[in-house]
């Protein structure tokens, strides 16, 4: 049984191959703060995607570099590695990315998660060797998944603009700033080049070789790619955002009133969770 | 003295007709499962035609795909003829078929539970979840309408993922740009690949 759950193929995070990415977080904290100042201040349209059409370009560039160069090594690293080796280099990255989950908890008042979040950081890292392992789990501590957009969504913000990003995929206005902490909390990025290059690449192919599912299902089941990813990632978000509880929107408005849903409404009326 | 006796048992009537409906939709929910788990057991001896052939009549049975159609085709619906309309539903839910079919292609001891249901307005909300073999838990909830007597599903959400909105989006773009024809000669596509690839 599969089903697509609207993680993206170029979603991945090159960012800890960069060694002046801390400059680069305050730089790319700047610019989102200017995109979500532009994002609050426009009329949104159903999809909240006005830069469709440059959007679409991107999407088509990642799409071809993820055909003729990403999916062929990620096949070739899933035929040449065990999985239980891939199992550990997932755990390892997941880990060293950690203190964001933990410090996106605490903004969002989840005490209890932040604490979790520091038992599973600390179980894992020297239990589980560095966070090869994952013991924590199976200690009740779960992987949790929090970051600064969905801290943001918490808030009251907006989801802003749709953007895909060249190599890094979807993203919005609110979900931006995200690339920036996640980069300045993980220890790598501090780490020389000689170290976090090969890590990088490593992470990135191990994290493409972790959707090959995902897209080939996006591959059959999707009429225009584009567009099943952008509404699959903007439900996905709103899904964490709500912890996986997000409030009912209902059907029954459109289905029983009128053959002619209002445009504004047609993302909202069909997402009953 | 009478009052709050009547009072009483048309609360408790009411409360056993909303039981009795979030039993039903439950039911319509279950009874997809029941059939999935079954195919998926048997996935390999069915093989795709196989598997498509024993969820057709129950696809039928626990969806309602003319409610479906009106929902993903949107604004369109309205003015679309009903030859039109009726191409469009019978592509829709051969591809609704094929596509279960893919997706529920082997068993890997995964089993269903249901979480619980809400009523809204008038819908049913029912909450389950998907449990693979290795106890990871995929959130599969589902939307049912009352059409007659019987609840029927119009919407099924795969971890977040609302598949009715998601097809609305890509639809409404192919209507508007290409026309029904094209979006119906779309599906079809759809299907013959699945069924090209499916064993």
């Amino acid at each position: 049984m599969r089903f697509y759950s609207g993680t993206e193929p170029l979603g991945w995070n090159p960012d800890i191959m960069k060694k002046e990415s801390v400059t680069r977080s305050l730089i790319a904290l700047g610019l989102t703060a200017l995109l979500g100042g532009c994002a609050t201040s426009q009329t949104n349209t159903a999809s909240n995607d006005p830069w469709e059409k440059p959007n679409r370009s991107v999407y088509n560039f990642n799409d071809s570099l993820d055909r003729n160069f990403f999916v062929p090594v990620a096949k070739g690293y899933v035929w040449a590695t065990p999985k239980p080796i891939r199992a550990s280099v997932t755990n390892a990255f997941e880990n060293v990315s950690y203190l964001n989950v933990i410090a996106n908890n605490l903004l969002q008042a989840k005490f209890t998660g932040a604490a979790a979040g520091t038992g599973r950081f600390l179980v894992n890292s020297t239990v589980g060797i560095g966070g090869l392992f994952d013991p924590a789990t199976s200690m009740g501590l779960p992987l949790s998944d929090e970051d600064l957009g969905q801290t943001f969504g918490k808030w009251g913000m907006g989801e802003g603009r749709y953007v895909v990003l060249p190599f890094y995929g979807p993203n919005s206005a609110r979900d931006l700033p995200n690339v920036a902490s996640a980069m300045a909390l993980n220890p790598l990025t501090y780490l020389t080049a000689a170290v976090t290059v090969p890590l990088g690449v490593l992470q990135t192919i191990n994290m493409r070789a972790n959707l090959l599912e995902e897209t080939n299902i996006r591959d059959q089941a999707a009429l225009d790619p584009y567009t099943f990813v952008r509404e699959a990632y903007r439900q996905r978000r709103e899904f964490l955002i709500y912890d996986g509880n997000p409030p009912s929107e209902s059907i029954d408005d459109y289905l029983n009133s009128s053959d002619e849903p209002k445009a504004a409404d047609e993302s909202s009326v069909l997402k009953v969770y | 003295m009478l009052k709050p006796l009547r009072l009483l048992l048309s609360l408790f009537l009411l409360g056993a007709s909303g039981l009795a409906t979030a039993a039903e939709a439950t039911a319509v929910v279950e009874t997809l499962h029941s059939a999935l788990l079954d195919t998926m057991k048997n996935a390999s001896t069915l093989g795709f035609k196989g598997r498509m052939e024993k969820l057709s009549p129950v696809l039928d049975s626990t969806f309602d795909f003319q409610a479906i159609a009106k929902v993903v085709t949107g604004r369109h619906w309205q003015s679309l003829a009903e030859d039109k309309r009726q191409a469009f539903i019978k592509a829709f839910r051969e591809l609704s078929l094929a596509t279960y079919a893919d997706n529920f292609s082997g068993f890997g001891g995964e089993h269903f539970e249901t979480l619980g249901h809400e009523q809204k307005k008038n819908s049913e909300l029912v909450r389950t979840n998907i449990v693979t073999g290795d106890a990871k838990r995929v959130s599969l909830n589902y939307v049912l309408t009352k059409n007659g007597d019987e609840w029927h599903i119009v919407n099924v959400v795969a971890e977040g993922v609302s598949d009715l909105a998601l097809k609305r989006s890509e639809y409404d773009g192919i209507i508007a740009a290409e026309g029904i024809d094209s979006l119906v000669a779309k599906l079809n596509g759809k299907v013959a690949s699945y069924v090209a690839a499916g064993k």
